[in-house]
């Protein structure tokens, strides 16, 4: 409760992180319920492409007579799905190597970060380009494995230093005299204390895995089916709409659709780091 | 200083082995192994006895496929040594290391010049926020920054591109110099480069100096509050003084740690930029051949960009020391690694957290 209300003050003074979080949270709901109200019909009326708005399509139509409007709607659950599915596999793996080799130490610390390094500087988005491409799945899961390959090991790296820091304090020495189990230490002593870091870089990992997935989709390496943001602007490029200006909201709307969700997660994850952080406040 | 070095020399060479033996054993394991495909396509064709179409397959993907698989990894991983990375299967006529070495230059002068370009605006904008703080222009900067860093450098592709090449023809469409130029050091020819590479410099500054700017102003914050720079006042020293020998160069150290980091992202980052200015590099050079299943020219891409990276990250690291001569000692060294991160610097980093 005491975070909740924190919050609430941030944010009632930080006009962008409300804005931000009221965006998210709209963005949030639209991929659970949006499928519900909306849908994507089968039906092709080359007589209705690319309408102008109007009250029956808000952003217009597409090439095929579809609502360009309920098209975003419909493809923004697969874009969250990825987004956060990849996300809790980047912080999960991250944060337990980061504990447990910073809490540890000794020989198996070592080998575990020099394995940390080299995912560090292998170049994250060539190498998900080339997995996507030999694996070419449509199974979210596997995709949000895919995205997260290197992303883990920067996070391991910070919340492993965090995590050396704990580790001479009192009340982890206490619990150590105690002699409480390994799974008890990280989970249950060490883990609370770097909490807020992980929530912003959980925040930070679905927005690094939308860039990434929407990219792949984008360049069509990602099978193109069904229905989401990026398959969105491949087709409209690949119709040529750069060329023609009567498919201006068929090509902007899906790309302003990501700007906005980008955005609004980097403001938001910004009042979170004010909540946890009393320090930024003051300055 | 020289076990510094030689350290960093090992690390880059085990990461490159690894790399290697990874392009290996993924177009061995891919689904529809393209070795097995190939072959079947020979085949196909006829008219090649079985030796030759042996022989085809040894050529694109340096490997014969009859030998055990420890005998066709030691020939790979001894190949990739010499500098045979096979054939592109698009273009038997060629080496795969052949269209990458023409490749390569237009992806370095794009990702080296955005990357400078993007760092001196990044820290001075960041410079200035952090100068004035709190006031109405720090404010609006701020705002601006956070939201560019935040849009995908894509879509500020597609963005330039329908703006200033399809609406306005400002700046032309593709490849990195004009058909009406001779390439070589002549005055039209260089133009010609530098007008071609305008928007894919400006599509990667674009969406990387924010990230600069705003690891640059938490940097300048909290050194403005250390001690040493109010014992530095105290002693009345001039501000120039201050800024540049005290509050400068110590917010810098984070940022050029961050350069390491960020030229790999960079070079992620150019694989669309490339792709949608339809510019020669080896970022586009990978999407065509993931296009046209040509996995040999894939793998080469990616073994290429891999060791660009890390000769980039070992330039780096090898200037560190320059701007921080604790790195060179071993003592100071470990003293300042095992010193917990300042949690507000990382929060954010610099050039996205997908590098």
């Amino acid at each position: 409760m005491r975070f909740l209300s924190d919050l609430w003050r941030i944010l009632r003074h930080d006009k962008g992180a409300l804005i931000g979080g009221a965006i998210v949270l709209i963005y949030c709901l639209a991929a659970i319920f949006g499928p519900m109200f909306v849908e994507v019909g089968n039906e092709q009326d080359a007589s209705q492409a690319y309408l102008a708005p109007s009250w029956q399509h808000p952003l217009g139509t597409d090439s095929l007579g579809q609502g360009v409007l309920s098209q975003i709607i419909v493809g923004t659950r697969p874009i969250m799905i990825v987004g956060v599915l990849s996300a809790v596999i980047t912080v999960f793996v991250g944060v337990a190597i980061g504990l447990l080799t910073g809490y540890v130490g000794g020989v198996a610390d070592t080998v575990i970060m020099r394995i940390t390094d080299i995912f560090l500087t292998i170049p994250g988005l060539p190498l998900i380009i080339v997995l996507a491409s030999v694996i070419n799945t449509t199974n979210p899961v596997v995709l949000a494995f895919i995205l997260s390959i290197t992303a883990w090991a920067g996070l391991a790296r910070a919340i492993r230093s965090q995590a050396m820091s704990l580790r001479s304090r009192e009340f982890v020495e206490a619990a150590k005299l105690q002699g409480v189990s390994l799974g008890n230490m990280v989970g249950r002593q060490l883990l609370p204390n770097v909490g807020p870091y992980v929530a912003i870089h959980f925040l930070l990992a679905i927005t690094g895995a939308i860039y990434a997935s929407v990219g792949l989709f984008l360049l069509g390496i990602a099978p193109i089916s069904g229905n989401n943001w990026g398959i969105m602007i491949n087709l409209a490029m690949a119709q040529g709409a750069l060329y023609t200006t009567d498919s201006a909201f068929y090509l902007f709307s899906p790309m302003a659709a990501i700007v906005i969700l980008q955005v609004a997660f980097v403001f938001f994850s910004r009042a979170l780091d004010s909540v946890f952080n009393p320090r930024l406040r003051v300055q | 200083m020289v076990s510094y070095i030689l350290k960093r020399l090992a690390m880059s060479l085990l990461i490159i082995y690894i790399v290697v033996s990874l392009s290996f054993f993924m177009i061995r394991l891919m689904p529809g192994n393209p070795m097995a495909a190939l072959e079947a396509q020979l085949r196909m064709q006829g008219g090649l006895s079985e030796v030759e179409i042996q022989q085809r397959i040894n050529a694109v993907y340096s490997v014969t496929p009859d030998a055990p698989v420890w005998e066709q990894y030691l020939r790979y991983v001894w190949g990739a040594v010499r500098g045979d990375l096979g054939r592109p299967i698009t273009n038997p006529g060629t080496t795969v290391v052949a269209v990458i070495a023409e490749a390569l230059p237009w992806t370095i002068m794009v990702v080296a010049v955005s990357l400078i370009i993007s760092f001196v605006i990044g820290i001075a904008v960041g410079a200035m926020m952090a100068a004035f703080q709190n006031s109405r222009f720090s404010q609006a900067v701020t705002f601006v920054v956070s939201f560019l860093s935040a849009v995908p450098s894509y879509l500020v592709a597609i963005a330039l591109l329908y703006v200033l090449t399809s609406v306005y023809q400002v700046f032309p469409s593709g490849g990195a110099y004009g058909v009406d130029v001779t390439p070589g050091f002549n005055g039209p020819y260089l133009v010609s480069v530098l007008y071609h590479s305008v928007l894919p410099i400006a599509a990667s500054v674009i969406t990387s100096f924010g990230g600069w700017a705003l690891g640059m102003k938490g940097s300048a914050v909290s050194v403005l509050g250390a001690e040493y720079v109010r014992a530095a006042e105290a002693r009345g020293l001039s501000d120039r003084r201050i800024t540049q020998s005290y509050v400068g160069r110590n917010s810098m150290l984070p940022m050029v740690t961050q350069l390491a980091l960020s030229v790999g992202f960079m070079f992620g980052g150019s694989v669309f930029i490339e792709t949608y200015f339809q510019y020669p590099g080896i970022g586009f050079y990978m999407i065509q051949s993931v296009g046209q299943r040509d996995y040999s020219l894939m793998m080469g891409c990616f073994v290429l960009i891999t060791v660009s990276v890390i000769i980039t990250n070992l330039l780096v690291d090898l200037l560190y020391p320059l701007v921080d001569p604790r790195i060179a000692n071993p003592a100071a060294r470990a003293r300042a690694a095992d010193q917990p991160a300042d949690p507000d610097q990382e929060v954010l980093p610099a050039g996205g957290s997908m590098a």
